[in-house]
């Protein structure tokens, strides 16, 4: 009998670990919440890069996003360039796919020319910024080992503090840890770790509102701790289920987008 | 005299009370040995200048404003059949990953084929990524690659040789990071790699420098202890007593921990310049040798300890106040200088040689006071002027300059005529990895660089226009195309540049299909802004944030050496004004980096070693007409001290050698060592003079001139020579340390000491002769 006991109650003490959420499920949940709520998408957005040395530079863009399935599924990302000044009517697509590398495209206006852009390095940096091309459109919840170490408060808000190591050694990082806020499953911070171990990029949602009934960051800093370079983006308009229309991510609109959905 | 009775008082009191001397000496010493352990080290060279000097705020602008780094190592990688073979690049994968692992390394920007992205074009697709993920396993993905090195003007002459058998890995370090120490860890990764037929070379200004001051420490504890050992040594076989051998240390090593214990204790670093402190100090308190010479000879006459020492120190006393003074001159003339180092040097042995001289009428009369009579005996016998070997040659040597003065004035004309041909010969210029020896790993690993790439040695212009955007101009950007062009090929020392033209112009001919026509600059701005913004999505933010400003209206074009010479940066800055002179733009073009931080130190030195010269050569003759009280003494007693440089001056020129900063800055204070022979020998031999015509009035006779010139030749002369061997021999442990500045330092002051010496014994007499009428023309006072 006693041993019946001890047996229930290790048995009751493994199994609260198994009701719990375990590391692969809270960043499938936070990669829903962050990159496919809603069945589209739309953005003003507002980049400011900001050297150590305290200089500044502008890009402001429409990005629109469209879902194809469920969240970890193929989607498309359309993007206007507004500033700077040269740039303006530069644009940009890609059409994201869970299991194989993105397609994009660009088209440079001067030249009055669309090319498509082979991403070999999803790491590289997106429009000169410190976000990379990932850390705009997503990460693939499969490539990393997702281990969750611990729940905390972060800014009186609970998390769940999740360690995800990438299981190839493609990426320019060691390991990322993710602040996962439990209400939003939105993250909260990322801290990213080279292979020294060193603190190298820090991630974190300034400002977050409620659009449409789904949680958004708006405002949002990548900052890399090594260079002393930042990146801020602030969002000035968001709006979700507008109905994008399929046609949008063409050539043709590469090549003359439609007002209404750019402005 | 005032002066006189506290020296006599001083020298009583000590032959008095020896051991309180001692004691109130130990106890001094004591206080100043608790600094040492204080001790600091700084062999960055750019704190030669505060950093507040202009180069120094303004490289560190430039630096920000580019994103640049201040310091970056080179990693060589060479193969006799090529480096493009799957074994090299394998390895090359390899070392990269493990370089990225170091603590220090800016591993965000290191550049190497797995991290330097490229881009390009394969039909209507832009390739963008590393230029090398994986190594190629076939022939097709080997040419791919080879096509890709070879074909991208940013890649040749950078990454990979013009024959392909050179390529590099840069890694720039983070502020503070030791050069040294990452040189060494990535040495160690290199040689896990090993083989294959790879040569591995690590340059870079970072390394050569934190390398000298790794030597530099390590020198300072080998060869101050070993140039003492030989002291002593040469001391021993001149006197054949320990006793006295020893008590020609004690003085030295007190000497120098004051000195030192006082340089710390101020809270200053130890520079390469006060590391060799030690050694000068050794050598200057020779100077105490004078004192035992002359006391031998008292010793002899007297028989009696006590008023030798105290007739001893009356003789000497002038020449050696006088000589101690024009060296703490020499040294305190560096304390003008801007460059700290040398300052604090100076300060330094200044404090140390005024010590020498407080000591040599305290602690040196008091050791003597400890010699047993019997030894004394024994040793005083062979201290005889008439019998003695050795002064039987000076004799021998002060005789030809007295009987046949005018043959050794006219060899000494000679000899002026072709120094002074030499001296005109003499190059200006500084080298940082010529400090180290031709076959060391560092200048090796810098030749075999320099050779196969583009160069070790980074330079910038900053173009600054005046107003935002400027740089995306079709007229800015063709402006730093054709500038970069006339300085490829008009210096052969510059070996590639890089702007942002080259970006421009790469992105254009990759959107056109790879197309070699379209390797030029878009005529039009919003062209030029897209490319760049393309290039911005493209490569790491760093490439394009290196090479323009955040408001493009500065653009910084890099010049890679092929050498450290300081004049090589001088030359780009001229043909930059050249170039702006014939082709007048609204730029402003400013030069920047190491090699400009290297040649504004070095004009920085000589400038100020100029001063210092002018300041110790003019101070020396007003001491030197003081303790003469006479103007002709005090130029005949210029002529061994200035031919002796313009000699030593003239070797440099003859034998090619720059005239670098260790040699400005011994110019400078060897004024105050090379005149010290002349004084002692002027001061004797008018001291002599004066004891023979024993009151007599008028001109002395030609004859008394002769006979007092030849003693003084023997007897002090003597301790002249004593003293130039025993300096020379100290110095001569430089001879074989590994760092060139340590080998020009000793071979400039044996040289000197030897000259000095030489010259005041033979050519000294041959002028007092030739001149004697002019000399003595007001009687002996004159």
């Amino acid at each position: 009998m006693r041993r019946f006991f001890i047996l229930t109650v290790m048995f009751l003490l493994l199994a609260g670990n198994a009701f719990a959420i375990d590391g692969r499920a809270i960043m499938e949940k936070s990669e829903a919440a962050f990159y496919y709520p809603g069945r589209d998408f739309k953005a003003r957005m507002v980049m400011k890069l900001v050297s150590a040395g305290g200089q500044e530079r502008l890009r402001e863009l429409t990005m629109l996003r469209k879902n194809y399935g469920h969240p970890g599924g193929p989607q498309k990302y359309f993007i206007y360039f507004f500033r700077p000044a040269d740039v303006k009517d530069m644009t940009f697509m890609v059409y994201k796919y869970p299991d194989r590398d993105s397609d994009r495209w660009l088209y440079v206006p001067a030249i009055n020319m669309v090319r498509r852009i082979a991403a070999q390095d999803k790491r590289s940096s997106f429009v000169g910024s410190d976000f990379s091309y990932e850390d705009v459109s997503g990460r693939n919840v499969g490539d990393d080992n997702h281990v969750l170490l611990r729940e905390e408060k972060l800014g009186g808000r609970d998390c769940y503090l999740v360690k995800s190591t990438p299981k190839k050694t493609d990426v320019e990082y060691g390991w990322k840890l993710s602040w996962i806020d439990k209400a939003s499953f939105l993250p909260l911070k990322e801290e990213y770790h080279d292979r020294r171990g060193e603190i190298y990029k820090v991630f974190t949602a300034d400002e977050i509102k409620t659009v449409k009934g789904f949680p958004t960051i708006t405002k949002r800093t990548m900052k890399n701790i090594q260079s002393g370079h930042r990146t801020e983006v602030a969002f000035e308009k968001a709006d979700y289920n507008i109905g994008v229309p399929d046609s949008l991510f063409s050539e043709r609109f590469l090549k003359q987008p439609p007002k209404r959905w750019i402005e | 005299m005032g002066k006189n009775k506290i020296r006599r008082t001083l020298v009583e009191f000590s032959v008095r009370r020896p051991k309180l001397v001692l004691l109130l000496v130990g106890a001094v010493t004591l206080l100043f040995m608790t600094q040492l352990p204080r001790m600091k080290t700084d062999t960055d060279p750019k704190n030669m200048l505060p950093a507040t000097s202009g180069v120094r705020v303004w490289n560190g602008k430039v630096e920000k404003t580019f994103g640049l780094y201040e310091d970056t190592i080179v990693l060589g990688i060479t193969n006799g059949k090529g480096v493009l073979n799957e074994g090299t690049l394998g390895r090359i994968k390899r070392i990269t990953d493990g370089v990225l692992t170091l603590k220090g390394v800016a591993a965000r920007d290191v550049s190497s084929f797995t991290t330097t992205d490229n881009v390009t074009v394969d039909g209507q697709t832009l390739k963008v990524g590393p230029l090398m993920t994986d190594v190629p396993k076939d022939s097709a993905g080997m040419g791919a690659l080879r096509r890709d090195l070879f074909e991208n003007p940013l890649f040749l002459n950078r990454i990979i040789s013009g024959d392909g058998k050179a390529t590099a890995i840069y890694i720039p370090l983070e502020k503070g990071a030791n050069g040294k120490e990452i040189a060494d860890r990535i040495r160690e990764i290199v040689k896990r790699e090993g083989g294959g037929g790879d040569s591995y070379y690590i340059a870079g200004d970072p390394v050569a420098r934190d390398t000298f001051g790794a030597e530099m420490f390590k020198l300072m504890g080998v060869f101050s202890p070993i140039a003492g050992m030989v002291m002593f040594a040469v001391a021993f076989w001149m006197f054949r007593s320990f006793f006295l051998s020893f008590a020609i240390m004690v003085p030295a090593m007190v000497i120098i921990i004051w000195s030192m214990g006082l340089v710390i204790g101020l809270g200053y670093p130890i520079h390469i310049m006060s590391s060799m402190g030690p050694v000068f100090l050794m050598a200057i308190a020779t100077d105490s040798i004078h004192i035992f010479n002359e006391f031998y000879f008292r010793y002899k006459e007297k028989k009696d300890r006590r008023a030798a020492i105290l007739e001893t120190m009356d003789a000497v006393a002038v020449p050696l106040i006088y000589t101690d003074v024009t060296t703490a001159v020499g040294f305190g003339s560096l304390t003008l200088a801007n460059i700290i180092p040398v300052r604090v040097f100076g300060l330094g042995v200044g404090f140390g040689t005024i010590a020498l001289l407080l000591l040599s009428f305290t602690l040196v009369p008091a050791i003597l006071t400890f010699a047993g009579e019997e030894r004394l005996e024994r040793a005083a016998l062979k201290e005889d002027a008439e019998a003695g070997r050795a002064s039987g040659l000076l004799r021998r040597l002060a005789a030809l300059g007295v009987h046949r003065p005018k043959t050794v004035a006219a060899a000494g004309l000679v000899l002026f005529v072709i120094a002074a041909i030499g001296t005109s010969k003499i190059i200006v210029n500084n080298n940082l990895i010529e400090w180290f020896k031709y076959h060391s790993a560092i200048r090796t690993a810098d030749r075999v660089l320099n050779k196969s790439l583009g160069g070790t040695s980074p330079g910038y212009i900053v173009a600054m226009a005046n107003d935002d955007d400027f740089i995306k101009t079709p007229e800015a950007m063709n402006y730093l195309e054709g500038l970069q062009h006339y300085l490829e090929r008009k210096l052969p020392v510059v070996g590639k540049t890089a702007s942002v033209a080259d970006y421009v112009k790469r992105i254009n001919r990759v959107l056109h299909n790879d197309n070699p026509a379209f390797d030029a600059i878009p005529g039009n701005k919003d062209t030029i802004g897209q490319y760049l913004f393309l290039f911005g999505m493209s490569a790491k933010p760093a490439d394009l944030d290196n090479m323009v400003d955040y408001p493009f209206r500065r653009a910084n074009i890099w010049v890679q050496l092929k050498t450290w010479d300081a004049q090589a940066m001088r030359d780009v800055i001229r043909a930059v004004g050249q170039y702006k002179k014939a082709h007048p733009i609204a730029m402003e073009f400013k030069p920047a980096g190491i090699a400009y931080f290297n040649l504004v130190w070095n004009d920085e030195v000589l400038w100020d070693m100029l001063k210092g010269f002018v300041t110790a050569l003019v101070v020396v003759f007003i001491i030197l007409a003081f303790n003469f009280r006479s103007f002709k003494w005090a130029l005949i007693g210029y002529v061994p001290l200035l031919f002796t440089i313009l000699v030593i001056y003239g070797v440099v020129g003859f034998t090619g050698k720059d005239f670098d900063m260790p040699i400005s800055v011994l110019s400078t204070l060897s004024l105050g060592m090379a005149v010290d022979f002349a004084i002692h020998f002027v001061s004797r031999f008018k001291r002599r003079l004066f004891a023979l015509k024993a009151g007599e009035d008028g001109a002395p006779g030609k004859e008394m001139i002769a006979d007092s010139l030849l003693w003084t030749a023997a007897r002090p002369g003597k301790g002249i020579m004593r003293n130039a061997v025993l300096f020379a021999a100290a110095f001569s442990v430089m001879l074989f340390a590994p760092l060139t500045p340590y080998v020009t330092v000793g071979a400039f002051i044996v040289g000197m000491m030897m000259l000095s010496s030489l010259l005041t014994i033979i050519y000294l007499p041959a002028l007092i002769t030739l001149l004697s009428g002019w000399l003595f023309e007001g009687g002996l006072s004159g």
